[in-house]
Parts: structure tokens; C-alpha cells; sequence
């Protein structure tokens, strides 16, 4: 039986010039009860100290749901020492049919010094063929992104919840997509952490009957945690490129908004406070208020419409966890190419 | 039916080599591992070093527990070596082939190898003629009455078309055609063979097997290796005609070829080379606009930096020698009018893998036809080596209430698949040889014709003047930017390994 990764545990140290051979003798001894299976690269870079078993640990709870060949890299550039040590182990989980393991393979580094420069090299040397490559991206980027490596990635994931610089991070991240030289999708963990949020909201406006508050909005308050100010951005950034509205001024924690070719002024609130990363939405229109809650804690939206002066309604929504699982195994399943959130961030470029 | 290996003597000439020791003894070992070696063989390896055979066989022994597919078992290995000899001799040395000859008839009487001789010409080529001419005047190359002598040759075939020639007239003066074996490992390899049985035994393949259904074929020879200690050698060949002249010239004859009408080896071979006599020769002009040609610099192999292929060993530190090739062909032929044919052969790569892609026409997109979809190609991808199998792309809906198409790969392993290990290329090909089966050995007019389409590039690049660029890339890099170019002009990418 293979040797199987749980929690932090990496697996089977092995000679980075070994991995191939490795990795087949991990199968052969699993052969008959076992179901290699991948539908992806994932490669996972990281810097910080103790990312390998941590990633290790997400990896295995995402393959429950997305098999894949994970190429999970731990990197510590400011090294004095020179050098590199692999691993291998396999996630394995029982099918919904209950009979055979479904299991993926993980093949982890930790690259020390200058052999970080390698990481296109390690990347490339153990792709499994024809299957896409995603990329997550733990750390900022920082210039000059190699362009080797950027022209085989598929899907770059990234959370821009953590950049302290949006707007440059930003920039790196679309030289990069055009030096490659071919479509990448660029997936935000940030953006995705909103989806929930996002479905709730519109679905407001899906009804014919309620259409027509889209042209009425006067007011938006946004509710945020500390430290997803950015979030938050990337909502009004949402509402923004979907309404064609432009940004007319910041005057923190108020921006305003013109909308219909500068005809109407709309206010938009940010507001910090702790709690989930987004807890509340107020959109208030000139007949109506729409209003989502999100409490701590709660997997569910409690979600409110109501008139000026009239018929009040609630729904309980979805809303989803905030954890990097459940945000990567959304981000997984949804795919596409996220044409809507390149209109958000460059509205969210316009307030920087 | 298979053709039964039958009773022989071997003689290896080069038996202190490095094929000798790294393939030939393994794979005789493997074969008798396996129970399929006949039930009377001797292995002679002759050689200039004076040993006996005692010495010959521990010597062999090492090599063999060292480079055999399956560990070795002293109870087989015994038995095995029992049959093992060594005779000294030079190759010009007359007298060492009447010794030989004195040697083998012996052998056919303590051992009933009946008259049966392989003569495998595990060395140098410029030794090919000395060999033959001397195996003549002892009257090797001929057999006694109900027995057979047969020659197996080793690449390079040859440096050029000039020379092929010359060395299919020097050994067919004293061996006829359906005496002489030019081995190409490459064909000796399941999934080499299986290409046929892949194409000709599923009824939905074959039907789709032509211009209108595919967009084009690559082949890739991808290995991390630099030339080691070859460096001497590959200075006056390169990867041109280290490996595109024979290897992936013989996978694109399976690929291409149209069924033959019975399995004879004949019948194979002769469609073989309507593929190669099909290939649209290159004029001078046109070889910078087909063929990119790259050497490695320095760079990082697994995780470990490596020099630059003109700070090898034996390598000249201005050498022009190709280390990579990319080229894009086309047959004239019905079947593979207008279908690109991508090749692409590397050392210093960033993985080892050998494979042919079929890359199917896409479906229309009448029933997808939205932004947010774009429709793969299916590909149909044969693994050669290593983890030999076969794929399907396609496409399938992902899971959920949108309309999403995702790629899928349908995976066959021969690994895991078939509960025996595939045998070595070297074994299939010595037992064919033992048989008498040529159907997967080169026949001399392929071989030609193979150097006819290699020769106007070769010539093409080594032109003082204006002669195409060689590129550079740096090891572990997926080659030069040229040859990602040359595909990005047709608007195709290379197929990522």
C-alpha cells in the first residue's frame, strides 16, 4: 500500500532524480486497491517556514473533492546553504461508491538558496502530461516573474486579501499573463470569498418585478473585518463593472459613485468591525432597502428585502466558509475564465 | 503465430563495451529469466583484451546485477553463465576468426547450437567492413546446410546517404538482406508495436486516421541526459542523426503507414517505406523556415546544475553540434495531406519522455459556441518510454448546474494494466533475430531513404555562409524559444509533457 499523506505528515523522502521511479513503485505496491486519478497540476509555492506540512494538509482534504498531481514547493530563497530534498506520498480517500480508494499523488520540495531559481525546472520536470496546470501562489510576486514558467501555467491562483500592494501586484500579474504569451486565468481566493455574497445579491435582482432597482441605488454599505478592506473593494469593484458605474471620489471610509452617464450620485460605505470578512451589505434604492447579514460563524446568509413602505421578505442563503479549502475547492469547481472579476479589480484600480 | 527463437551461437563483436554490457548480456539474462530462451545458445563475446571466459563472466555478472530489468537469481545466472565464453582476438586478425570459427563448431557439438550463428556488431562502424570481410574468409557468413548466419547491425546506419550506401553495399557483399538485422531499439518497444495493434485492431481509430479528422501528429524525444561520455561520438552526429534519422522516423512509419495486407515482414516494411519515400524533401531555402536547431547551455537537472554541452567532455568548446531538433514535415500522400507533423528531439530537457500525439480536428462549436468555453482538441497521446501507455483527451461536463467542459484524460498504463513487465526492447529484438522475424528491424531502402530526407538539412547547416542559426537554450529549459515559435506561427503549441 502506498504510503498515504494525513495531516502534515509529507511522505517518502526520495532523490529529486528518483521521483519518477518513486512514484511508480508507490503505485505498484497499491495496485488492485487503488484508482490513480488526476484531473490537474497543482503546484503550490510557498516561502513561508512551515508551509510543507501545512499545504500537505490542504492538499489532502482538497483531493477528497479534485484529484490531482500536486507539486507542493517549499522555498527559502534567503538561505545561506544551497539545496533542495523531495517527497512523495499519495491522498487517498474512499469513492462515494464506497469500494476502491480514488488517490492522488504529491510530490513535495523544500529548495533552499539559489536552487530556487530552479522552480521552473521542477515544475516542468513533473507535470503529469496533458492535464492543466494551476498555480497557487502563496507570496506576493515579485519581479522579474520568469516567463518560461509563466507561458505553462493555465491558472494562476492567488488570495489578494493579503497583498499590501494591490495595485502593483496587480500590474505584475497582467505583464506576467502577457509576457506568457497565452491565457491564463487569474483566480483571486479574495474574489471567490465574495461568490456567496455575490449570488445573494443579484439574485435580488433577477426578477423582472425587481430589475428595475439596479437604475434606483442610492446608497451602499459594506461591513468588513479588519484586513478585508480589500474584499470589500473588490464588491463595490463588482458592482461597479457590472452597473457601469464610475468611480467620482474617495473620501475614506465614503466613495461616490456616478451612475447613468454622471446623472445620479450614489454613496458607498465601507465600514470596518469584526466578524466575517464581508458581515453585512445594505444596498438602499429610493423605494426599497435589499440587506444581507452575515453573522459569525453562521453558514448561512440571512438575507433581506423590503419596501419603503410595504411587503417585507427574508431568505436564508448559502454563504459558504472562509477557509482556504473550502475557497480553493469553490474556485476548482467553478473554473472559467472570470471575465467579471477583471472588470472588478480594474474598478478597483480606479480607486487606488 | 511467432516465429520460434531457435538453438544458436551468439557472437557479440565489442564484447567489452558499453552496449554489451549495459543491454546485451542483460537482456540474454532476462530472456533466459524468463524461460524463453531456446533450449541450446552460446554467447561469445569477442574482443581485443585478453580475459578468460571465466573472468568474462564475472565480469558480465556485475554488469548484469547492475543494469537487468529483474533482479538476477544466482540459480538462472549459473545456467546462464555456463553458456557465456569469451575469445580474444582483434578484429583484423584473421587468424582469431579462424579460432572463432574452430570455437563455434565446437560449441554446436557440446552445446547443439546446430549450426546457428548470430553475429552482432555491437561496435564501432568504421570496424563494420573488417568484420564482414574477415567472418567472409573464415566462411562465417555463410551456413552449413539447414543452418542460418545472420548479422545484426547497430546504429548509426551511416552518417549520411553517401555513406549508407557504402555500408549496405559492404555487408550485403557477404550477407543477403534477409541475412542482416539493423537493430533500432526503438522498435523493440511494447508500445512501438502496439502503435499497429492500437491502429489496426480497434475499429474507431482507424476510420478517423487521416486528414480530415486530424490537425496534426507530434513526436517528441525528450531525455534530461546530456551526451555523458559520448561526447566524441556526437560531435560528428548530433541529434538529427543520433535520433531523427532512425528512431523517430521509424514511429512516424507506424503512425503514418497504411494497413499492410498480411503481417510478413516484407509486407510491413514495404509500407514502412512508402512513408519515408512520401516525406516532402526540404530545398536548402526552406530548412531555416522548418527545422530549428539548438544546443544546451548551462543549466539545472533535477535539482542539480549542469554544464553546457560545449564544456562536455570531448566536446569542442566552438562546436555547432545540434543537441536539439525541431521540425515540421509533411507527407504527400492522401491520407496526410495538410496534417503538420511536429517533431521535437532534446537532450538536457526538463523530463525524460518519448511519445507520439495525435491532436484531433476540434469538434464544431455549434452547440457550445460561448465565450466563456473554449473546446480542447481530443488527443489521442501513445507513451513510448518511460511508464509506456496510451491516453485519450476529451471532454466532458463538469459537475453542477452551469454548463462547464473540462478535459479529462483516459489513462492506460502497461505498468499497472498487465500484471508482467514489459520486456526490454533488446530482448523482443535478439529473440526476433533468434527466430528469424526482420519485421521490426530497419530494412537497407528505409534506411536510405530515411538519410535522403536528413541529408539536404544536414547540408543546409553546414554551409560556411548564412547558414541557420543555432539556437541556444539553457538546460532544463523546454528548448529554444525558435521552436516554440515555429509552432506558435501555425498557431499551435507544443504538447506539454
Amino acid at each position: 500500500m502506498p504510503a498515504t499523506a494525513e495531516n502534515s505528515i509529507v511522505g517518502l523522502p526520495v532523490e529529486v532524480i528518483q521521483i519518477d521511479r518513486e512514484l511508480k513503485k508507490l503505485w505498484a505496491s497499491g495496485e488492485g486497491v487503488m484508482t490513480r486519478a488526476s484531473l490537474i497540476n497543482f503546484a503550490v509555492y510557498s516561502e513561508a517556514a512551515d508551509s510543507l506540512g501545512k499545504n500537505t494538509a490542504i492538499i489532502s482534504q482538497l483531493t477528497e473533492n479534485h484529484a490531482c498531481r500536486a507539486i507542493v514547493i517549499a522555498a527559502d530563497p534567503a538561505a545561506r546553504e544551497n539545496g533542495i530534498e523531495a517527497w512523495i506520498s499519495a491522498h487517498c480517500h474512499v469513492t462515494r461508491a464506497g469500494r476502491k480508494q480514488v488517490c492522488s499523488e504529491q510530490v513535495s520540495f523544500s529548495v533552499r538558496g539559489e536552487h530556487c531559481a530552479l522552480l521552473p525546472n521542477i515544475v516542468f520536470a513533473h507535470l503529469d502530461s496533458d492535464l492543466p496546470l494551476y498555480l497557487w501562489w502563496q507570496e506576493e510576486f515579485r519581479p522579474p516573474l520568469d516567463p518560461q514558467l509563466w507561458a505553462w501555467v493555465d491558472r494562476v491562483i492567488y488570495d489578494s486579501q493579503t497583498w499590501r500592494n494591490f495595485d502593483e501586484q496587480m500590474k505584475l500579474v497582467e505583464t506576467a499573463q502577457e509576457e506568457a504569451r497565452q491565457r491564463i486565468v487569474l483566480s483571486d481566493l479574495n474574489w471567490i470569498r465574495l461568490v456567496h455574497l455575490r449570488l445573494a445579491l443579484a439574485r435580488f435582482f433577477d426578477h423582472p418585478i425587481t430589475h428595475r432597482h439596479l437604475k434606483e441605488f442610492r446608497r451602499v454599505e459594506i461591513v468588513h473585518a479588519p484586513g478585508f478592506h480589500s474584499t470589500a473593494l473588490l464588491l463595490v469593484g463588482w458592482l461597479a463593472g457590472q452597473l457601469h458605474w464610475d468611480i467620482a471620489g474617495d473620501d475614506s471610509p465614503t466613495l461616490w459613485i456616478s451612475a447613468d452617464n454622471r446623472s445620479r450620485e450614489i454613496e458607498v460605505r465601507l465600514r470596518e468591525e469584526k466578524g466575517e470578512p464581508i458581515s453585512a451589505c445594505k444596498v438602499t434604492t429610493d423605494s426599497a432597502e435589499f440587506r444581507i447579514e452575515h453573522k459569525p460563524g453562521a453558514d448561512l446568509l440571512d438575507v433581506h428585502f423590503g419596501r419603503v413602505q410595504g411587503r417585507k421578505m427574508q431568505q436564508l442563503l448559502p454563504a459558504g466558509k472562509n477557509t482556504v479549502v473550502e475557497l480553493l475547492r469553490e474556485e476548482l469547481m467553478r473554473g472559467g475564465p472570470h471575465r467579471v472579476y477583471l472588470r472588478a479589480v480594474s474598478k478597483v484600480r480606479e480607486l487606488m | 503465430m511467432r516465429a520460434v527463437p531457435q538453438p544458436c551461437a551468439i557472437v557479440i563483436f565489442g564484447a567489452t563495451g558499453d552496449l554489451t554490457h549495459r543491454k546485451l548480456i542483460p537482456a540474454l539474462y532476462n530472456i533466459a529469466a524468463d524461460g524463453e530462451m531456446p533450449p541450446a545458445v552460446a554467447v561469445v563475446g569477442l574482443a581485443r583484451r585478453p580475459k578468460t571466459d571465466d573472468e568474462y563472466r564475472a565480469e558480465m555478472e556485475e554488469a548484469t546485477r547492475k543494469f537487468s530489468r529483474q533482479p538476477v537469481r544466482d540459480e538462472i545466472w549459473d545456467g546462464f553463465a555456463r553458456s557465456l565464453f569469451y575469445q580474444c582476438s582483434d578484429f583484423g586478425d584473421e587468424a582469431g576468426y579462424r579460432a572463432l570459427a574452430g570455437r563455434l563448431d565446437k560449441l554446436d557439438e557440446e552445446s547443439g547450437t546446430r549450426g546457428n550463428r548470430l553475429f552482432y556488431f555491437a561496435a564501432s562502424p568504421d570496424q563494420f567492413e573488417t568484420i564482414v570481410e574477415n567472418l567472409n574468409k573464415a566462411g562465417l557468413n555463410k551456413a552449413r546446410q539447414g543452418s542460418w548466419a545472420r548479422v545484426i547491425i547497430e546504429k548509426p546506419f551511416g552518417r549520411d546517404l553517401r555513406s549508407a550506401r557504402e555500408l549496405n553495399r559492404v555487408v550485403r557483399s557477404r550477407f543477403s538482406e534477409d541475412q542482416t538485422y539493423r537493430i533500432d531499439h526503438f522498435l523493440g518497444k511494447e508500445t512501438a508495436q502496439n502503435i499497429l495493434v492500437l491502429r489496426f485492431a480497434n475499429a474507431i481509430f482507424e476510420p478517423l486516421w487521416n486528414t480530415r479528422y486530424i490537425d496534426q501528429i507530434q513526436i517528441t524525444a525528450a531525455e534530461t541526459l546530456g551526451v555523458e561520455n559520448r561526447g566524441g561520438y556526437y560531435e560528428t552526429a548530433g541529434a538529427l542523426r543520433d535520433m531523427v534519422q532512425n528512431h523517430l522516423l521509424q514511429l512516424l512509419c507506424l503512425v503514418g503507414m497504411d494497413p499492410p495486407t498480411d503481417l510478413r515482414a516484407d509486407s510491413i516494411r514495404d509500407e514502412k517505406l512508402k512513408v519515408v519515400r512520401s516525406l516532402r524533401r526540404f530545398k536548402a531555402e526552406e530548412v531555416r523556415t522548418h527545422v530549428v536547431r539548438g544546443q544546451y547551455g548551462a543549466g539545472t537537472i533535477n535539482g542539480k546544475p549542469v554544464p553546457a554541452y560545449r564544456d562536455e567532455e570531448r566536446v569542442d568548446p566552438n562546436s555547432q553540434t545540434e543537441t536539439y531538433v525541431a521540425l515540421r514535415m509533411w507527407l504527400d500522400n492522401w491520407r496526410w495531406a495538410d496534417v503538420p507533423i511536429y517533431m521535437r528531439v532534446g537532450k538536457r530537457l526538463p523530463k525524460s519522455s518519448t511519445e507520439i500525439s495525435v491532436h484531433f480536428k476540434r469538434a464544431p462549436q455549434v452547440l457550445f459556441n460561448r465565450e466563456t468555453e473554449t473546446i480542447e482538441q481530443n488527443v489521442l497521446a501513445i507513451r513510448i518510454q518511460p511508464d509506456e501507455g496510451v491516453s485519450l483527451r476529451m471532454q466532458a461536463k463538469v459537475p453542477g448546474t452551469s454548463f462547464r467542459i473540462e478535459s479529462v484524460k483516459m489513462d492506460f498504463h502497461y505498468g499497472t494494466s498487465f500484471g508482467k513487465a514489459s520486456p526490454e526492447a533488446y530482448e523482443r529484438l535478439l529473440l526476433d533475430a533468434m527466430a528469424g522475424d526482420p519485421t521490426l528491424f530497419a530494412r537497407g531502402d528505409e534506411v536510405e531513404e530515411a538519410w535522403a530526407f536528413i541529408d539536404p538539412i544536414e547540408e543546409a547547416w553546414s554551409v560556411k555562409e548564412n547558414a541557420p542559426k543555432l539556437c541556444t537554450y539553457p538546460a532544463g529549459s523546454w528548448g529554444p524559444e525558435e521552436a516554440d515559435e515555429l509552432m506558435a506561427r501555425d498557431g499551435r503549441s507544443w504538447r506539454r509533457l
